[in-house]
């Protein structure tokens, strides 16, 4: 199964880097509404990907016949104020997390930075979550705040 | 490639996950991924995430891998500093970009986690998923993202 995962990987990588999903000038030109490349992207996913897991969700179970398990997040306060940080760390880097991988393959050697301060700022959220879990109202230290 | 043909592409790799594997779509996750094979906080020692990394460590090598063939592709593999914009607006020095894309990387990391999703969790899965914390999420990254570029382009480097 690795290897059908590394599969997925490089082709959505590939899209990302040449759709323009991964380049900084894109990011920056869907925040100054110069360029619509990253709507369309973004909104041709979901249009497609709404009718997709509503279908999903009906047939109810994977090709192998599996019963479909689709974890939903839950709702905190961290929601919002993590996706203000999300949205500050998105601008500066260009990058969303899917392509900092991206570019680190790509060769550009900035983003090897941005990765080391997404690793970092992970790091930071894994060793204060005890302490910022009812502020933020975050789910049991078991549970995490959600896959994605 | 055209929005839409990468559109497609995006919610077809989205299902597949789904479909075949009943995996949902989330990369930020991998952060974790990365940071539980080092660190020893609780956080990083959830079962969930143990479990989650078995797939979700291969899939961004495949990224990885999809951006160095990307290159290959078009032109050659060649390790580079150009950054675009940046360059005519901001400034050409590595070391400004090394703290700039750190300070990003870190905002990115912190944020992502603690908002359980970035845009492909949240913005693509949670979405098309109907789920409401998502377009909470992803209307307020987007507006964040979206503020700070109009800042930075327009106000302090305008």
């Amino acid at each position: 199964m690795a290897i059908f995962y590394l599969l997925c990987g490089v082709v959505f990588g590939f899209i990302l880097s040449r759709s323009g999903a991964a380049d900084y000038d894109f990011i920056q030109g869907m925040f100054l509404f110069t360029n619509f490349q990253l709507y369309g992207i973004i909104g041709t996913a979901v249009v497609i990907g709404v009718p997709g897991l509503w279908l999903a969700r009906r047939y109810g179970h994977t090709m192998t016949g599996r019963p479909l398990a689709i974890e939903r997040k839950a709702y905190t306060r961290g929601t919002v104020f993590g996706s203000m940080s999300f949205g500050i760390g998105w601008s500066m880097a260009g990058m969303c997390p899917g392509p900092i991988f991206v570019n680190v393959g790509e060769g550009k050697l900035y983003a090897l930075a941005a990765l080391a301060g997404a690793l970092t700022g992970a790091a930071i959220l894994g060793a204060v979550y005890p302490r910022i879990q009812r502020v933020m109202t975050l789910p049991a230290i078991t549970v995490g705040t959600g896959e994605g | 490639m055209h929005w839409a043909v990468a559109g497609a592409g995006i919610a077809a790799v989205t299902l597949v996950l789904l479909l075949a594997a009943n995996r949902r779509l989330g990369i930020s996750s991998g952060f974790e991924d990365l940071c539980s094979l080092a660190l020893p906080f609780p956080y990083f020692r959830r079962g969930n995430l143990i479990t989650s990394r078995r797939w979700r460590l291969p899939f961004i090598g495949g990224l990885v891998l999809g951006g160095a063939l990307s290159a290959v592709w078009t032109g050659g593999w060649h390790p580079t500093w150009e950054l675009g914009m940046f360059d005519q607006v901001i400034g050409t020095t590595a070391g400004v970009k090394v703290a700039w894309m750190f300070v990003g990387g870190l905002f990115i990391g912190f944020g992502t986690r603690l908002a359980g999703g970035c845009t492909s969790g949240h913005g693509i899965f949670g979405l098309s998923n109907l789920e409401w914390p998502s377009l909470v999420a992803t209307t307020t990254f987007m507006l964040a993202g979206l503020a700070t570029t109009q800042i930075v382009y327009r106000l302090l480097f305008g």
